[in-house]
């Protein structure tokens, strides 16, 4: 299987709540890819608040994510499959 | 030293404002979006952790009331309930969605580095300056549109506070078992050091009492911002700041729990009563978030973010300070404190920051957030 694209949202430092936001819209532009596993978001953030919100709100919509603390930071990853 | 009036109140305010920037970052204890969250996401679980912090005050001063330990009762600087309460508790809540946070929430966010929440910062000391400019028309507004002249509801309904406190208390946490039942007092997160926010909403309700019981009234800080937008404001223009009737009244006066003396104060540049409880608040929550982001490792300043963010900051800043001196007092201050025990001003601003919240979320993501 090909390697998906991915899409990288920096939302350091951003007015809240830029990140959910932000990958949301992301989400809704590119859903069939995402779902398909062709395209996954990753949200590179500072915001602590993201890393709980984003995957709940993604699951509900049938998504997965995973975060991961960086130096810094969090990175979440969003893919479908 | 010890027997200065003011030692209990700056040692109290101080580990209390330490104490409380330190578990609102961990957490990420967001007032803001306890309300933002409702109306653009359909997400209530941050509010949720705002009932639990408002029904354990509610109980923890109701109790504290009836054994005597809670003193002056109601609080001081609470006033008579008016049109002018709810209204700016409209444009707090416009404020609070475009600065990205409340008048403690831009504090911790500062404190662990957000250039944006500085920004607000400095929006809301510009705005409690430019508030002084038309207090007396706001005054004599507030005044002729006062509902009452009792300051909580069980005031109004000559009753004893416990008779309305007590079953709203046990209603309040019926609801809260249920949520806790059904698991909506939690969810996971995967930020470093975190604090579940139903903890912090219990530590900041324990600061809150133990503020009341130690300084005599609960956490609140905006006319310290507009004291220090005075003190800016008169090192390039004495005169005018000097002549600002605003700035020459004292709405504070009472005797400290553990004091003896009345001491006063107000948002004159002097260094007061006001400033000896709410500049150590200010200071220790910047400082207790900086505290907290640094031992995560999280303190690092983005200045990179969108131009129209930088304004949005500004401008929500400024709303924020100009409405916390219409209302006056803040969320944290009336939503921490003052609903507690019913103040009716605080019911008012509750009712108003509602559909300002709506009108700022859709400013929000129509202008700013896209």
């Amino acid at each position: 299987m090909a390697e998906p694209t991915y899409i990288r949202l920096d939302i350091h430092g951003q007015v809240c709540p830029s990140c959910l936001l932000l990958t949301l819209k992301a989400l809704n532009q590119h859903c069939g890819a995402i779902r398909a596993g062709q395209v996954e978001i990753v949200v590179m953030t500072d915001d602590r608040q993201s890393t709980s919100t984003i995957p709940g709100a993604v699951s509900k919509m049938g998504y997965q994510a995973e975060v991961a603390i960086l130096e810094g930071g969090y990175r979440i990853r969003i893919y479908g499959r | 030293m010890a027997e200065h009036p003011f030692f209990l109140i700056l040692v109290t305010s101080s580990l209390a404002g330490l104490l409380a920037g330190f578990v609102m970052h961990r957490s990420d204890f967001c007032v803001a979006a306890m309300f933002r969250d409702m109306f653009l996401f359909t997400d209530f679980f941050l509010l949720r952790m705002l009932v639990l912090l408002v029904v354990v005050s509610m109980l923890a001063f109701e109790l504290g009331r009836l054994s005597g330990m809670l003193r002056p009762y109601p609080f001081p600087l609470l006033g008579a309930p008016s049109l002018a309460s709810m209204i700016g508790g409209l444009v707090f809540g416009i404020g609070m969605v475009l600065a990205g946070g409340c008048v403690v929430g831009t504090l911790y966010k500062l404190g662990s580095g957000s250039v944006a929440g500085g920004v607000a910062f400095i929006g809301m000391i510009i705005g409690s300056a430019l508030y002084a400019e038309w207090h007396p028309v706001w005054s004599v507004f507030a005044k002729a549109t006062a509902l009452t002249s009792a300051i909580t509801l069980p005031q109004v309904l000559e009753l004893s506070p416990n008779l309305l406190v007590l079953p709203l208390s046990a209603v309040g946490a019926y609801l809260l078992w249920q949520w806790h039942r059904q698991g909506k007092l939690t969810r996971p997160s995967y930020a470093a050091g975190h604090i579940a926010p139903w903890k912090a909403a219990l530590i900041l309700s324990l600061i809150g009492f133990i503020s009341y019981l130690l300084v005599g009234m609960p956490l609140g800080i905006t006319t310290s911002y507009a004291k220090l937008g005075a003190l800016l404001e008169s090192q390039v223009w004495p005169e005018h700041v000097a002549q600002l009737t605003f700035f020459k009244a004292q709405p504070l006066a009472y005797v400290a729990p553990f004091g003896s003396e009345t001491l006063r104060g107000g948002p004159g540049p002097a260094f007061d009563a006001v400033g000896a409880i709410q500049y150590p608040l200010i200071v220790g929550i910047i400082l207790g978030a900086f505290i907290s982001a640094k031992l995560v490792g999280e303190f690092h300043l983005h200045y990179r973010i969108p131009r129209r963010q930088y304004v949005s900051a500004l401008l929500g800043g400024v709303l924020l300070g100009m409405a916390a001196r219409m209302v006056p007092g803040c969320n944290i201050w009336h939503l921490w404190g003052g609903v507690p025990i019913l103040a009716g001003q605080s019911l008012l601003f509750l009712l108003g920051i509602l559909p300002g919240t709506w009108i700022g979320s859709k400013l929000l993501t129509r202008f700013v957030i896209r």
